[in-house]
């Protein structure tokens, strides 16, 4: 007993070593046979609070790299989002009726670039050939006309838009059914010009102003504003008709384009008319 | 009353560091900073091996409790608090330890610091690693994991004690 006693007071250093050491190496044994074991793990109460306040104070040197990385994300899902594919059936439809025959189609678009600063400003609609628009169709908004389709490619078009310097969209004053000539005079984009109107006839302000229909591009008697003031040119017996747009083309969003269905036809017939006889343009 | 209050917050501080500085630093290679051996090695000469071993202990445990190596740490630092007396012994001066000096690289020169720290750190990160891998099977890097980290803890170790304790001490 008393040599026992001695051996254990002699060793007892590397005793509790080894004690101390089994316990340490059996945790870990016992933490790769069984990884779900969760006392001295982070999982555990204290270390998780103390990850929890670590990452309080290291997420904001994160912040650069996981908002690139949520754009990123961003990026991916917006590209899963309806309103970012392009519709290539936009739901036209056309009335079969034996006493009226549907001379319009009208093709619903968005109007993805404008501008309203430049001397002439063009519009993009994001309706193209596939949505069957074609150069010279009418576009309007639900305020007002828009402009004229200048070009088209397979989804886009472009549009000449009324605040163009010759943009010349035929225009009726009512009620007195004077007609004339839009024009655009580059700096106002809320006001515009009739010209071809003589000095005789008295205009009242305020007056609609809206299409004729001669052409065959826009039906008659889409809005485009109203007479606000009457200029006299000089030197000449007409007035310059100012008027105010309808439609704030700064910040138009929506448009239709209107497709003639007979403009074919019209237009064939108009070119039987002798060339002497075709009207001036003022 | 003082001596105690330092040591737990040396304690406090090594603890502290490792886990949520060195323990952050991912320098690749496998390289894996431990600051806790330096702990180890700066208690004072005439410490009691048992009260030297329940620390460096519990100083495991706390580490392993936050880096998930579930008594790695506990099981290296208690071989290196138990071997350190021995150690010691070997890399003694000819007329043994002045009990007033402190195993530090300014009282004991950078030869001793060299030998004595560098022999214990070595037996540190080799049981940690090894017991790690618990294989030799990809020895070699082990190996190489063992070396590299020694020698990039060495560097910190020198490193800590002339930024951190020397201006301590001061």
């Amino acid at each position: 007993m008393q040599q026992l006693i001695s051996f254990f007071r002699r060793f007892r250093v590397t005793l509790i070593f080894i004690c101390l050491q089994i316990l340490a190496i059996s945790t870990y044994v016992k933490y790769l046979n069984f990884p779900e074991s969760q006392y001295l793990t982070s999982a555990s109460y204290l270390g998780g609070k103390g990850f929890a306040l670590r990452y309080s104070i290291m997420k904001h040197f994160e912040l650069e790299n996981s908002n690139k990385n949520l754009q990123d994300e961003n990026i991916q899902l917006r590209k899963q989002m309806l309103k970012n594919l392009y519709q290539i059936n936009r739901n036209t439809f056309r009335i079969a009726d034996t006493l009226f025959e549907q001379q319009y189609d009208f093709i619903p678009c968005l109007i993805t670039n404008s501008n309203s600063n430049k001397l002439n400003n063009y519009f993009t609609l994001n309706g193209g050939k596939l949505q069957g628009i074609e150069r010279g169709m009418g576009v309007f908004s639900n305020k007002g006309v828009v402009g004229v389709v200048h070009n088209t490619s397979e989804h886009y078009a472009v549009v000449k838009s009324v605040l163009t310097q010759n943009i010349n969209i035929d225009v009726l004053i009512l009620p007195i059914g004077l007609y004339g000539f839009l024009k655009w005079n580059s700096k106002d984009p809320r006001r515009g010009s009739i010209t071809g109107i003589t000095n005789d006839i008295n205009i009242k302000k305020g007056s609609k102003v809206v299409t004729r229909g001669g052409s065959g591009v826009f039906p008659k008697g889409l809005l485009i504003g109203y007479v606000e003031q009457l200029l006299p040119v000089e030197g000449k017996p007409l007035w310059e008709v100012v008027i105010r747009f309808s439609e704030d083309y700064r910040r138009l969003d929506r448009a239709y384009v209107i497709k003639n269905l007979f403009i074919k036809e019209q237009s064939d017939l108009e070119k039987t008319i002798p060339n002497d006889v075709k009207p001036l343009k003022l | 009353m003082s001596v105690v209050f330092s040591g737990i917050f040396r304690f406090v501080l090594f603890v502290f560091l490792q886990v949520f500085v060195f323990n952050q630093v991912e320098l690749g290679l496998g390289i894996c900073l431990f600051i806790c051996p330096l702990y180890v090695l700066l208690l004072p000469f005439e410490i009691n091996r048992f009260l030297l071993m329940i620390l460096a202990f519990g100083m495991g445990l706390i580490i392993d409790l936050f880096s998930n190596t579930y008594g790695l740490h506990a099981s290296s630092l208690l071989l290196l608090s138990y071997l350190r007396k021995d150690i010691f012994n070997i890399f003694a001066p000819r007329d043994g330890y002045d009990p007033l000096k402190t195993p530090s690289y300014f009282d004991m020169g950078h030869l001793w610091f060299f030998s004595a720290f560098g022999t214990l750190l070595l037996i540190h990160t080799s049981w940690f690693f090894l017991l790690e891998a618990f294989t030799f099977t990809n020895i070699m890097y082990t190996l190489q994991k063992i070396i590299l980290s020694c020698f990039f803890i060495y560097l910190i170790s020198l490193l800590m004690q002339i930024l951190v304790i020397r201006r301590g001490r001061k």
